[in-house]
């Protein structure tokens, strides 16, 4: 989901279709290896074949996929530092997105996912539908669950994120797909990557 | 002024970025999928059709005039032309309350996915590379499409998504401009059209052909009927085609 480029800003809507096919080099994700993720220190051991996909939604970032981003999407985010944002900027003056905050809890990412996809997509349809604490590579994390649509198609989607603040630091593994068929057939996987996480 | 150039450096970024495209594939099928004349019943569902203009800028105006245009003119050349496809093929019964907008989303997700097949199979340089073992063709929507309400008693659905932009006289001004003046390529308009066909015990896409460069005007009914015998290139079981010598591999239909 995160090619927001092709939507909005002028000079990235080039950037954006150019990259992805140029520097794409998606490359596959084998199963069973522990593989370091999002130029991070956090590793995680997916216990089936991944795709990666060569253009990342942000510095720190990167997805996963089994079939492209628009029908399932694994993001990592390895580390965002305070004052950064989860994606690139998609209009710095006149919509800036949101920023990690040093003073952020584990209850404030879903909030901060929710406004950052509420601008990066440009849609009002997100709603964070629930949130539990649920460990994040054997520190105090948060499971989040919830839905969007995109301005452009009317296709549902779901997700389900899982993250935590280490040493300072975003850590956050998110999961999005159609809510038919694709969401329930992906989800299974990314929890199992997601329980693999360490640091 | 400064508006002038944006436009400018985007109309470059555009073409560079549509110029991989001509490389693209078109069409796909899946391994060992064929369909003989006479022995299935597929389900049309209904169209989604979109027509709108394409400003200088680019961006896209949509036109409901036209739209309505094109889906009348669409509508009577699918009609005219289902029943040369060789198969019983019928008109899905657009089911009332909740059923309808669930066939809704699965026109939806149709067009994602057939938006994902073109980005990361039909383009091999972007391919996925658990997509590129032995010329694979494996895309779903879902088994669950089988209870989808007026499907029942169909072997196959046949979804077809069309999207047209049309270029308006500025953007047109900019594509002439652009080439005679700074010699860089304007694109003018987009006209996507995907046809596929899934099928209903498994949701596999058994058959697809996607092109974001289709030809016909559909808002004429000449234009529409050109649309549709491009749409349905190449459809399984169709008797002219299958007198042709059937590829049995994955068909790779060049660019045109």
């Amino acid at each position: 989901m995160k090619r927001f480029g092709n939507r909005f800003g002028m000079g990235a809507i080039g950037l954006a279709l150019i990259a992805a096919p140029v520097a794409a080099g998606n490359r596959l994700i084998a199963a069973g290896q522990p593989v370091a993720v999002a130029k991070s220190v956090l590793t995680v051991t997916p216990s089936v074949e991944w795709n990666k996909l060569g253009a990342r939604p942000g510095r720190n970032s990167e997805t996963w996929t089994f079939d492209g981003d628009a029908l399932n999407d694994l993001t990592f985010y390895g580390g965002i530092e305070p004052e950064q944002t989860l994606f690139r900027e998609v209009s710095k003056r006149n919509k800036p997105l949101p920023r990690v905050k040093v003073t952020m809890l584990v209850t404030d990412i879903p909030t901060l996912v929710e406004n950052s996809y509420r601008i990066a997509l440009d849609t009002p349809l997100f709603t964070v539908e629930g949130m539990e604490p649920m460990a994040f590579a054997g520190k105090p994390g948060i499971r989040f669950t919830y839905n969007f649509t995109r301005p452009d198609e009317d296709l549902p989607r779901k997700g389900e994120g899982r993250g935590a603040i280490i040493g300072g630091k975003l850590y956050l593994i998110t999961f999005e797909a159609p809510r038919l068929h694709y969401f329930d057939a992906g989800v299974t996987a990314f929890r199992q990557v997601a329980d693999s996480a360490k640091l | 002024m400064r508006r002038g150039w944006n436009a400018l450096a985007l109309a470059a970024a555009l073409t560079m970025a549509a110029a991989p495209l001509a490389a693209q594939e078109k069409t796909g099928n899946r391994p060992g999928f064929t369909l003989a004349p006479g022995t299935a019943t597929i389900v049309l569902m209904r169209p989604e059709i979109q027509v709108g203009a394409q400003s200088t800028g680019g961006a896209y105006e949509p036109n409901a005039d036209w739209t309505d245009q094109a889906r009348e003119n669409l509508g009577k050349a699918l009609a005219e032309a289902q029943g040369r496809l060789g198969n019983r093929v019928v008109n899905f019964v657009e089911p009332v309350g909740q059923g309808a907008a669930t066939a809704h989303e699965y026109r939806a997700l149709f067009t994602t996915l057939a938006d994902s097949v073109i980005t990361y199979q039909f383009f091999p340089g972007n391919r996925l590379p658990t997509k590129k073992r032995e010329d694979s063709f494996l895309w779903s929507i879902g088994p669950e499409v089988a209870s989808l309400p007026g499907v029942q008693g169909a072997d196959y659905a046949l979804f077809v998504t069309t999207e047209d932009h049309y270029g308006s006289t500025g953007r047109k001004l900019l594509q002439v401009f652009a080439a005679a003046a700074v010699g860089v390529g304007v694109t003018s308009g987009m006209h996507k059209g995907y046809a596929g066909l899934i099928d209903l015990k498994t949701g596999d896409l058994v058959w697809l052909n996607a092109d974001q460069a289709m030809g016909g005007d559909v808002r004429t009914p000449e234009g529409a009927a050109k649309r549709v015998a491009q749409l349905l290139e190449g459809f399984p079981g169709k008797p002219v085609e299958a007198a042709a010598p059937a590829p049995s591999a994955p068909a790779k239909t060049a660019s045109r």
